[in-house]
């Protein structure tokens, strides 16, 4: 790898004190980057599964009644939506089925049972069916007056909402540490510049070009920001593997697993590289610069 | 190939350590510059090397006006000028060989003529064996017999040297004279700063003399001048 970046021959960088921290700082930033688009694509995924799922799908909510005869009341609902044309299925869920909804909310020991629990219909809506919601519910009142039709519709834009808040939220952490990588290889590079000033003076005066002395220090700096980005890519993909472990073994269904997609798995490989450019990018318009003001 | 024109100098805000200087040096002349310590002869070397722009006046080097050059131009033109410096500026990492080769390598030449053509250049300055040496393992005037033949290995059209015998014995000093003298006769512009008198009048070359930022004898087309005043 080292030959595949060059070495700083004349400019003896690799000896330089000042950048051999440079890449556990590098480390970090890809560390958090990794850990931001983790974050982005696993929203992005799971917000695309909600609206799947739940685009297709209805409920029918019946109003817990002590005094009213539930079960005749699922019945009749049931009947209704299923003749209902542009309904493709209409499906009671038992009791038990719903209170198992709840247990991530109240635990696994709650009285579930003795809760005044309303009783669900799971409504599944034909592919390409302009079904017009508002008549559907307005029957259904009609026909079983504790029921309710719930299109999601509300949730679901919530949900989409705060999805799509946290990923603009990711994606300004990602810019922020995009700036803050690029403050600090300035930084590094004009510590390096005043080092080896003497070097470069004589390089010049022997025929060297501004170029020729750029390529020594953009190939250092990248291979510096190349070799300190893959052990902080690996580790925020340990943290992403050890996340999705806790998040199963605990059941906590309210967090989803972090999953990234091949989208996401290929932007993850790609920011050693990315980062390695953006380095190379940065240190040679730095460096062109500072050696113009030199004669 | 080199035309100064009221040339002036000074670094920043500070005083004028150059006034008014003029000269013209002809394809194939080989002169010393001599005058006391202070006298501004390391800033007329700069300037001849393209190492500092004048504040005032033209310079005129191979036929090209040096303030009217792209900073693009600049390496090309360094490249046509040797320099040996009177504090060598080698690169103390790199090797005799490496130091030498530096200037071929950076003018695109291939390695095996490279170092072919370095390796005979360090014999002759007698450093055959220590071409692999390193500048801080050398002596001083080991490291001014590198710098020299740094300075002259891609046969540059103008060589500039700041005190090239000054760390040197007097048969070494000697010899690398004969050395500028040879450079000289296949064509190249010799410009050679010294206090050294004794070789200035052994070679009985033109002297350029500077004092207080003034050149008192110019150089011209006409014979060289016999004088050699003690500058001291």
């Amino acid at each position: 790898m080292i030959q595949f970046f060059g070495k700083s021959a004349e400019l003896q960088l690799e000896k330089d004190v000042s950048t051999r921290y440079l890449p556990v700082v590098i480390s970090a930033m890809i560390f958090l980057a990794a850990l931001s688009i983790g974050g982005l694509f696993s929203l992005s995924k799971a917000i695309s599964d909600w609206s799947e799922t739940l685009t297709g799908n209805l409920t029918v909510e019946i109003a817990f009644d002590p005094t009213a005869d539930l079960d005749k009341k699922v019945t009749d609902a049931v009947e209704l939506l299923s003749a209902t044309p542009g309904v493709a299925a209409a499906r009671a869920i038992e009791q038990e089925e719903t209170l198992k909804l709840l247990e991530p909310f109240l635990g696994k020991n709650a009285a579930l049972g003795e809760l005044p629990v309303p009783r669900l219909i799971e409504v599944i809506i034909a592919e390409d069916s302009a079904i017009d919601l508002a008549a559907l519910n307005k029957k259904l009142v009609e026909a079983v007056p504790a029921a309710r039709l719930d299109i999601h519709r509300p949730w679901l834009d919530k949900m989409v909402l705060l999805g799509r808040s946290i990923q603009l939220l990711a994606a300004g952490i990602m810019l922020l540490i995009g700036c803050v990588t690029v403050i600090i290889v300035i930084f590094a590079v004009r510590t390096g510049l005043i080092m080896h000033s003497e070097v470069i003076q004589v390089l010049h005066l022997i025929g060297a070009r501004d170029n020729y002395i750029a390529e020594q220090f953009q190939n250092y700096f990248s291979r510096l920001s190349f070799l300190g980005a893959l052990p902080g890519l690996i580790v925020a993909i340990i943290v992403m593997f050890i996340f999705n472990f806790l998040v199963s073994s605990l059941e906590a269904s309210m967090l989803p697993p972090l999953s990234v997609g091949i989208e996401g798995a290929i932007a993850l490989l790609l920011l050693p590289v990315l980062v390695a450019l953006l380095t190379k990018y940065t240190v040679r318009q730095v460096v062109l610069k500072s050696l113009r003001r030199m004669m | 190939m080199v035309r100064f024109e009221n040339v002036g100098m000074r670094y920043g805000l500070g005083p004028e350590v150059l006034r008014d200087i003029s000269f013209n040096l002809l394809p194939g002349s080989f002169h010393f510059l001599t005058g006391p310590t202070g006298a501004g002869k390391s800033s007329l070397l700069k300037l001849l090397a393209l190492s500092h722009r004048p504040s005032r006046g033209l310079i005129t080097l191979f036929n090209k006006e040096v303030s009217s050059l792209a900073r693009d131009d600049l390496p090309a033109m360094r490249r046509k000028i040797g320099v040996v410096y009177q504090d060598f500026r080698l690169l103390d990492h790199l090797s005799a060989l490496d130091n030498v080769a530096l200037p071929l390598k950076l003018a695109g030449a291939k390695n095996d003529q490279i170092y072919q053509h370095v390796a005979e250049l360090l014999e002759w300055v007698g450093l055959g064996r220590q071409v692999d040496a390193k500048p801080p393992t050398l002596s001083g005037g080991e490291k001014q017999r590198v710098a020299i033949a740094r300075a002259v290995i891609n046969r540059p059209q103008l060589l500039i040297a700041d005190e090239p015998t000054g760390s040197m014995d007097a048969e070494m000093g000697l010899r690398l004279m004969y050395l500028l003298q040879e450079l000289n006769k296949i064509g190249t512009t010799v410009v050679v700063a010294t206090h050294d008198l004794e070789l200035i009048s052994r070679f009985g070359n033109p002297v350029m003399y500077l004092k207080d930022g003034l050149l008192t004898t110019r150089a011209q087309d006409n014979p060289p001048p016999k004088e050699s005043k003690d500058p001291a």
